[in-house]
C-alpha cells in the first residue's frame, strides 16, 4: 500500500478552485465559532441524513462492481455508514428533528447523480466518486477545531479512523483510473458546494 | 383514474410552465433564437435519457401488449430526436457534444436512477409528466401556430393528435401499472418541477 497522503490525489489537484469551493462554507465557519443558526443546523441534519441514506445504496451497488481487493474498504465503509445513520437518528430524536422530510432539490439531484452513476458507470469511476464524496467531507470538517456546541460533529468527520478510510479510498482511486473519473469527481464537488450553500441559505 | 388525479395535483406547475417566458416566447414568436438553440441542445440530451428509460421500463414488463405500447412510445421519442436533428442542422448545433446544464442533468439523472432502480409504476410516474405537459402546452398554443411564427413547427408537433395519443398511451400504462402512493405522487410531482426548472435554466423567469 502506498503511503501517499490522500490530499496529494491527482483528482484533487486537477479540480482546481472547485475543490476549495466544495470544502469551505460560511455554514462550516459558523459551526466552528458557535454562531450557526438553529434552522440551518436542522436543515443540514435532515438533508444530510437523506443523503447518507442515498450514499448507502450507492456504495452497495459500487461494492457489487468492485474487484476483490476493494472489498474490505467498501464493506468497512458500509458498516460505518450504518453507524452514521443510527447516530443521525439519535441526534434527530434528541433535538426533535423529523427525518422523513422531502429531499431538497439539491440533495435529490446529488443522490440521483450517485445512483445513476452506480448503475451505469464502471468501477474505477465509482471509486473516484466515492473518494470525492468522503475526501471533500474530511477536508471541509477537518479545517475546524473541534470545540463549541458542534464539536461532536467536527470530530466525527475529522477523526483518525475517517482519515484512514479516506486514505484507503485515495489509494483505490489511484490504483483504478479511468478517463471519465475526473469529470465525475468534479461533479461531486459541484454538488458538495451546492449542498453547503443550500444548508446555509435554505 | 390515477393519471387524472396526478395531473390535477400538479395543475399549479403546469400553469407555471404555460406562463413561463420561454413558452410565451414560443407562442408569440419573440423567443430569442439563441435561447431556443440552447433549449434544443439540452432537450436533445434529455431525450436520449428518455429513450433509455423507456427501454428499462419495457424490460420490466412480461406482457407483449405492454412491450407493444413501449415500442410505440420509443418510436415517438425517436421522432422527436429526429426533429431535433433537423433543428440542429439549421442552427449549426453538434448534438453529440452537448454538455447538460444543472437542471437537465438533475432531470436525466432522476429519470435514469428511477429507471434502473425503481418499480415500473415509479418509472411511468417519472416519465408521464413530460408527455402530458408537452401535449397540454402544445394544445394551449395551437392557435399561435401561424405561418409567420418561427416556432410554428414546435407548436404543431406537440399540438398534434398523434402526440396526444402517445401521452394517453403512457397514461394508460401508468393507470395499469401504478397504485396511488406517496412514492408515485413524489415521482410525478418532482418530474413536473424538473420540467419547470428545465425552462428556467435556458431562460430565467426574471430575465
Amino acid at each position: 500500500m502506498q503511503q501517499l497522503s490522500w490530499s496529494d490525489s491527482e483528482l484533487i489537484l486537477q479540480a482546481g478552485d472547485l475543490w476549495t469551493e466544495a470544502t469551505r462554507s460560511p455554514f462550516l465557519d459558523a459551526a466552528a465559532d458557535g454562531t450557526l443558526p438553529e434552522d440551518a443546523f436542522r436543515r443540514w441534519l435532515a438533508q444530510d441524513y437523506l443523503f447518507a441514506r442515498g450514499l448507502t445504496g450507492y456504495q452497495a451497488i459500487a461494492l457489487a462492481k468492485a474487484p476483490r481487493d476493494a472489498h474490505r474498504v467498501l464493506i468497512g465503509g458500509l458498516v460505518a455508514l450504518d453507524h452514521e445513520l443510527e447516530w443521525f437518528e439519535t441526534h434527530a430524536e434528541r433535538r426533535g428533528i423529523l427525518l422523513d422530510e422531502r429531499p431538497h432539490p439539491v440533495c435529490r439531484a446529488y443522490v440521483d447523480f450517485l445512483m445513476r452513476s452506480a448503475y451505469t458507470q464502471p468501477w474505477p469511476v465509482l471509486a473516484a466518486i466515492l473518494f470525492g464524496v468522503e475526501a471533500s467531507y474530511l477536508a471541509a470538517w477537518s479545517r475546524l477545531s473541534p470545540s463549541g456546541p458542534y464539536a461532536e460533529f467536527i470530530e466525527r468527520w475529522s477523526n483518525e479512523a475517517f482519515v484512514h478510510y479516506v486514505t484507503d479510498l485515495a489509494a483505490l482511486a489511484r490504483r483504478y483510473q479511468h478517463a471519465d473519473a475526473p469529470e465525475a469527481f468534479n461533479q461531486v464537488l459541484v454538488y458538495e458546494r451546492d449542498f453547503w450553500r443550500m444548508a446555509w441559505e435554505g | 383514474m390515477l393519471h387524472e388525479a396526478l395531473w390535477d395535483s400538479c395543475r399549479d406547475l403546469a400553469q407555471a410552465c404555460l406562463d413561463h417566458p420561454f413558452v410565451r416566447g414560443l407562442a408569440d414568436g419573440t423567443l430569442d433564437p439563441a435561447v431556443f438553440r440552447d433549449y434544443v441542445a439540452q432537450d436533445a440530451f434529455y431525450l436520449r435519457a428518455f429513450v433509455k428509460a423507456y427501454a428499462l421500463a419495457l424490460a420490466r414488463c412480461d406482457e407483449p401488449a405492454a412491450a407493444q405500447a413501449f415500442h410505440e412510445l420509443i418510436g415517438g421519442a425517436l421522432q422527436e430526436i429526429a426533429m431535433h436533428r433537423d433543428y440542429a442542422r439549421t442552427l449549426g448545433l453538434d448534438l453529440d457534444a452537448v454538455r447538460p446544464n444543472a437542471a437537465c442533468l438533475a432531470y436525466t439523472d432522476f429519470l435514469l436512477a428511477t429507471a434502473w432502480g425503481r418499480s415500473l409504476g415509479e418509472i411511468l410516474a417519472a416519465m408521464t409528466p413530460c408527455m402530458r405537459l408537452y401535449a397540454w402546452l402544445g394544445q394551449n398554443l395551437a392557435a399561435y401556430a401561424v405561418p409567420e411564427n418561427p416556432y410554428r413547427r414546435w407548436i404543431e408537433t406537440y399540438s398534434a393528435p398523434e402526440f396526444d395519443r402517445l401521452a394517453a398511451r403512457i397514461e394508460s400504462l401508468l393507470d395499469a401499472c401504478a397504485a396511488d402512493s406517496q412514492e408515485i405522487r413524489d415521482a410525478y410531482r418532482y418530474a413536473m418541477e424538473c420540467e419547470l426548472r428545465f425552462f428556467s435554466a435556458v431562460m430565467p423567469p426574471s430575465g
